[in-house]
Order: structure tokens, then C-alpha cells, then sequence
């Protein structure tokens, strides 16, 4: 094994390997590449290494969500009329037969002729029933409804809020572990963290659902002071209000951002910090230049795992409303799917989330001017 | 220097502060797991008692659960291992223009919210008949821990030493004969932590289980279900359980680590 302390490897392990050297690239296009390749592994490697790639990339993430974006740019064509239309018809062939009954011979024919059309229009119009067409177009997005549009755009900001706050909280955290404190009791804090952060993501929330729930630690204290009653049930419900979940969701992801940013830390020399301040940098000066912006990296990787990870959590707000309530963009899009059996707009919702993950990436690799190899190192 | 110190105090009392966030709850938790109130609490303290941990290893759901995950995660690892692998010996070897925009693309699923990762997989396998079950969750699953891997294995195939496999090359060893005793080798190290890793978060995880795993189930979709359904301080049980294999994981590794300071 490397060196490394446990907490470097779970997810985090994306900020987790020091830079290594760059990798020696060749100015040579994809085939000369691939002799090379070959050369250095064999032909039977080099292709099976090549095709597992391709079949990870092509069957399990471009296809995929090719078709996810597929599914939500059409609609079957909800034709509440056609039922109706065929009932419609189907009385009216009745009518004619009946008057077939009584009809002059003459113009029996035409009369045939037209159960015989009527017949015909039944047939598309349950086949339409059965299998309504598919309409192609952005339907799905664009009939979002008030209070859809509002949970998704309450879920953004809410999702930034958290990674906002998180780095608040743990950029102190990061910058003890990585500079102040000596190494062995850097080594306790750091195994510290990793315990609450290896301990399942439901259990974490689960735990905050006691502390707030209605008879809960919170309103438990409360009592003992005198200011709610569990017999009268004058607790205060701290679960019915949508900062429970943003709570929750602080905690349970709280440490998404530590780890990261404790690894670009550690890769600051502590001469540059004490030249800082031996030329007489104050320390807010010396955190915002110098540490900081040699944090920026690890930052960056924080900021898009805690948004990333709350803006699409189905488990915090699922846990903290015990399911009774769709008070997250995610749980919309379970209902879709598992509820409503919408699939289209179900793919629909989710494509639109991807849209503002996407964007939030560039957004921050912009921001603190990062690449997507520093980020996801 | 006085203000440096009193500076450091600060920072010390917030750590303090942080770790007692960190901990409570996680403490809360584990104390309900000996309450003899039939609903996970604190506050209602009937004594103390052992019986939910029988419950728990009566409950078939749960034990059907955690056999359902462990299958998962096998899965995961036969599927994510080779993959990453691939990806990582392709990205770091083969020098190609596409390289950057491969690289991305390999390492989106880390990126990307894990319910969105879960209905992709759910909307492309359903044309071929495959519906949700063990089966997705699985391939769902790995799309993403897959990256994780890639990852571990890029950072330790940048750190190797080329002129050793070169060497063997030059002195006539086939390729694959280089890769069996010298590529392969020096990434086993990699290959076990990224199996453990690849497990861990497997058996973890939730967000894109839930949306894949169709009437099946594995412990923590259970546990989620349980939320809704029947809430009992058999959860909580298994929060203690949890907890407990993690400090002592946690602890052997840094005994180890001390112990051989330059090898663990």
C-alpha cells in the first residue's frame, strides 16, 4: 500500500492521488497511440482493454442517456376524445343496422357502405387507443407545472445553500488537520472523520429524524424546561418544515467537502505560509493569498460533490418527510416514474437536473479556473 | 505570538464543536438501540434492553437484504474492477487526441447525481425486456464506481517506473508476459483498495439502488422502506452495528499503519 491515510480513499479518493507528473503526451493521433499500446501490452490486451472501455462508455453512459433524453422529447398523444369517438361510432352502427332492418332495397348499399367505413374508423381509433402516437417535441419541459417548476427551483437553491455552508464549516476543519495540528493528533482528528463519513448515508439522516422528530431530543429538552408537553402534543414540529431536510442534508454531506479540500492542503508547503507571514501578511490576507488559491483545486472538487450529491439526494428528504410528502425535486422524479408511470416526463425532470448539475460543474471549474483533470484527480 | 495562540484556541474549540456535530447524532442513534420503547427514542426511556438486537437477526426482510447486497456488490466488483482498469490503462497509455474528451466522459458518472445515472440505465435496459431488479442495480451501480476505480488505478499507473516493463520488453519478454508479472503486480495494491471501495460503496448505496432494484431489495432499500412502513429500533440496531465495524475497521488500519509506518 502507499502511504496514504484511510480517509483518502472512499469517494473523495477523487481528490485523493498527489499530482503525479504529467503524463508524457505524444503529439501522435489515434492510431499511432494505439500501436504504441499495443506494443507495450500486446495485441489481445490492448483490445480487450479497448473494447471493455468502449462498452463502458457506449452501453452503460452515452447510450443510456442518449435514451433518457430520447424518452422526454416525446409524449404519447393523450387523447382524451377518442374513447368517445368510438363509442360515438359504434352507436351509430347500431342506428344504421337498425334501420337496415326497415330500409328500401335501393339504398341498402350505401347504408352497408357506411357500418362498413364506420367499422373501419373503430379499428384505427382503438388501435390509436391502445397505442396512442408519439408526439415528438418539448412538451414535457414546458408543461412543468407552478408548483413543479417551484420545488425544482427550491431544490437548486437550497442544494446551493448546503454547499455554501458546508464550505463555510469545513474549510477551518481542512486547514487544522493539513497545518496546525501536529501530525499525530492531525492522524486522531482524521480518523475522526472518517468514522460519521463511512457510516451509511440513511443511518446519518436517520439519526438527525430522532434528534428533531416530534418527541424527539429537541422537543424532549424542551419539555424538561417547560416549554412544550408531549401529552398536550404542543411539541414544536420541526419535521414539517423543509429546513429539516436542509439540516439533514448538511450533515450528510458535510464531509464530501472536507476531504477534498484537506487533500489540496496537504500539498502546500508550510514555508509559504510562514513567508507570508514572516513578511508581515496578516492571516485573513495570508488565507486569501495564499491558501486558498493553492486550496482552489480541492475546492472546486467539494463544491460539485456536495451540490452534485444534495441537489439529486433522494434519501435525506425521503427520510426526513418519511416519504408523505414530494417536497424535493428528486422525489418528484420517483413519482414519476414509480406513481404517475410517466416515463417521458420523468426522463424529462431527470434531464433537466443533469442540465443543472452540467452547468454547475462549468460554473465552477470557470469560477476557481480549474480543468476537469484537476478535478478529478 | 499571543494572537497566533489564541487563534489556534479558537480553531480548537471549533473543531471541538464540529466533532460534537459529528458525533452526536451517530451517539442519539446508538443509545435508541437499548431503548425498550417500541419506537426508535430517546426520550421515552423504558429501560434498557437487548431485545432488538434478537429481532434483528429474526427479521428475514433485513437478513434477505444484506444477502441481496452482497450479491450486488460481487457483481459490482466483477463488472467495475476490469472496467476501470480498462479505462485507466487505455487513458494513461494510449496517446490520443481523444484522450481529454475520453477522459470526461469516464469520469461523468462520478459527477452526475445518482438518480440520474439510475434512470438512464432504467430507460435503456427496459427495451430489451430487462426490468429493475438485482441485475440493474448492479450494472447501474457500476457505471459509477467504475470511475472510482479508473481513478485509483490512473493515480498509481502515473507514479510507475516505465523502464522496468521497457526493460522486460528489450529482453524479449512477450507483452503479455510483461503485464502478467509487471503491470498487473505492481497494481495489486490499487486493484484491493479499489475492491474495498468498489464493495463499501456498493453496499452503501441508496440513491441509485432505489430507482433500479425494482421488487427487489437490499438492506439499505430496506432500511429506506422501513422509514415509511414499520419504524422500529431494529434500524437502529443496525446503525450500531455499523458504527461499531467501523471504528474497529477504522482502528485496526491505523494499529497497522503504525506498526509499519512505511508499508500500510
Amino acid at each position: 500500500m502507499t502511504a496514504r491515510p484511510l480517509g483518502d480513499i472512499p469517494p473523495i479518493g477523487l481528490g485523493a492521488a498527489p499530482a503525479a507528473t504529467p503524463r508524457r503526451r505524444r503529439p501522435s493521433a489515434g492510431i499511432g497511440g494505439f500501436a504504441t499500446f499495443r506494443r507495450a501490452y500486446g495485441g489481445g490486451i490492448a483490445a480487450l482493454a479497448l473494447l471493455l472501455c468502449a462498452f463502458w462508455l457506449v452501453v452503460m453512459i452515452v447510450l443510456p442517456q442518449a435514451m433518457m433524453l430520447e424518452q422526454s422529447l416525446w409524449s404519447r398523444q393523450s387523447a382524451g376524445d377518442v374513447s368517445l369517438r368510438i363509442d360515438r361510432a359504434y352507436t351509430e352502427i347500431d342506428l344504421l343496422r337498425f334501420d337496415l332492418q326497415a330500409a328500401p332495397a335501393a339504398e341498402k348499399p350505401a347504408m352497408e357502405e357506411k357500418v362498413a367505413a364506420l367499422e373501419a374508423e373503430i379499428a384505427t381509433l382503438e388501435a390509436q387507443e391502445k397505442e396512442p402516437p408519439k408526439v415528438y417535441g418539448l412538451q414535457n419541459y414546458t408543461r412543468m407545472s407552478g408548483l413543479h417548476f417551484y420545488i425544482f427551483v427550491k431544490t437548486i437553491l437550497y442544494a446551493l445553500l448546503v454547499t455554501l455552508l458546508s464550505l463555510v464549516v469545513c474549510y477551518p476543519v481542512a486547514y487544522m488537520i493539513a497545518h496546525v495540528a501536529k501530525p499525530a493528533k492531525a492522524a486522531v482528528l482524521l480518523l475522526c472523520l472518517t468514522v460519521p463519513y463511512a457510516i451509511n448515508e440513511l443511518l446519518r439522516v436517520y439519526a438527525w429524524l430522532m434528534i428533531l422528530d416530534y418527541q424527539g431530543v429537541i422537543n424532549g429538552f424542551l419539555q424538561t424546561i417547560g416549554l412544550v408537553s408531549f401529552e398536550q402534543k404542543t411539541w414544536i414540529p420541526f419535521l414539517e418544515s423543509p429546513a429539516a431536510v436542509f439540516v439533514a442534508m448538511v450533515y450528510a454531506y458535510v464531509l464530501f467537502m472536507v476531504f477534498p479540500i484537506l487533500n489540496a492542503l496537504q500539498t502546500l508547503d508550510r514555508n509559504q505560509i510562514e513567508a507570508a507571514q514572516d513578511l508581515g501578511a496578516s492571516t485573513p490576507r495570508t488565507h486569501w493569498r495564499v491558501i486558498i488559491p493553492h486550496a482552489k483545486p480541492g475546492i472546486a472538487v467539494g463544491c460539485i460533490m456536495t451540490f452534485m450529491l444534495s441537489v439529486g439526494s433522494y434519501s435525506v428528504p425521503q427520510i426526513m418527510t418519511r416519504g408523505l410528502s414530494g417536497d424535493w425535486f428528486s422525489q418528484l422524479v420517483y413519482r414519476q416514474f414509480f406513481v404517475s408511470n410517466d416515463w417521458n416526463v420523468g426522463a424529462a425532470y431527470s434531464f433537466a437536473l443533469l442540465i443543472v448539475c452540467i452547468v454547475f460543474i462549468f460554473a465552477v471549474m470557470r469560477l476557481f479556473g480549474v480543468g476537469i483533470r484537476d478535478i478529478a484527480k | 505570538m499571543s494572537r497566533s495562540r489564541l487563534a489556534d484556541a479558537l480553531l480548537s474549540g471549533y473543531m471541538a464543536l464540529f466533532l460534537v456535530y459529528l458525533f452526536a447524532p451517530l451517539a442519539v442513534m446508538s443509545l435508541a438501540a437499548f431503548n425498550a420503547y417500541p419506537y426508535p427514542s430517546v426520550t421515552q426511556w423504558r429501560g434498557f434492553t437487548l431485545e432488538w438486537f434478537s429481532a434483528l437477526v429474526h427479521d428475514a426482510r433485513i437478513l434477505r437484504g444484506l444477502l441481496n447486497s452482497f450479491m450486488v456488490a460481487a457483481g459490482v466488483v466483477a463488472l467495475s474492477i476490469p472496467l476501470g482498469l480498462a479505462g485507466a490503462l487505455v487513458l494513461t497509455r494510449l496517446s490520443s487526441r481523444f484522450g481529454g474528451l475520453l477522459y470526461g466522459a469516464l469520469v461523468s458518472p462520478v459527477l452526475t447525481p445518482g438518480i440520474i445515472i439510475a434512470i438512464s440505465t432504467l430507460v435503456f435496459w427496459r427495451p430489451l425486456g430487462v426490468g429493475g431488479g438485482l441485475f440493474l442495480a448492479t450494472i447501474a451501480q457500476s457505471t459509477f464506481i467504475a470511475s472510482y476505480a479508473m481513478l485509483m488505478f490512473m493515480a498509481r499507473l502515473q507514479r510507475q517506473d516505465r523502464s522496468l516493463e521497457e526493460a522486460a520488453l528489450d529482453l524479449g519478454a512477450s507483452p503479455l508476459l510483461v503485464f502478467r508479472r509487471i503491470t498487473l503486480p505492481f497494481l495489486m495494491p490499487s486493484i484491493g483498495a479499489a475492491t474495498l471501495i468498489a464493495v463499501l460503496q456498493s453496499i452503501e448505496n441508496y440513491n441509485t439502488t432505489v430507482f433500479t432494484i425494482g421488487s427487489e431489495w437490499t438492506l439499505v432499500t430496506e432500511i429506506g422502506a422501513r422509514f415509511r412502513f414499520g419504524l422500529t429500533p431494529v434500524i437502529n440496531v443496525i446503525g450500531v452495528i455499523f458504527v461499531v465495524i467501523t471504528v474497529a475497521t477504522a482502528l485496526t488500519w491505523s494499529a497497522l499503519k503504525r506498526r509499519r509506518p512505511h508499508t500500510a
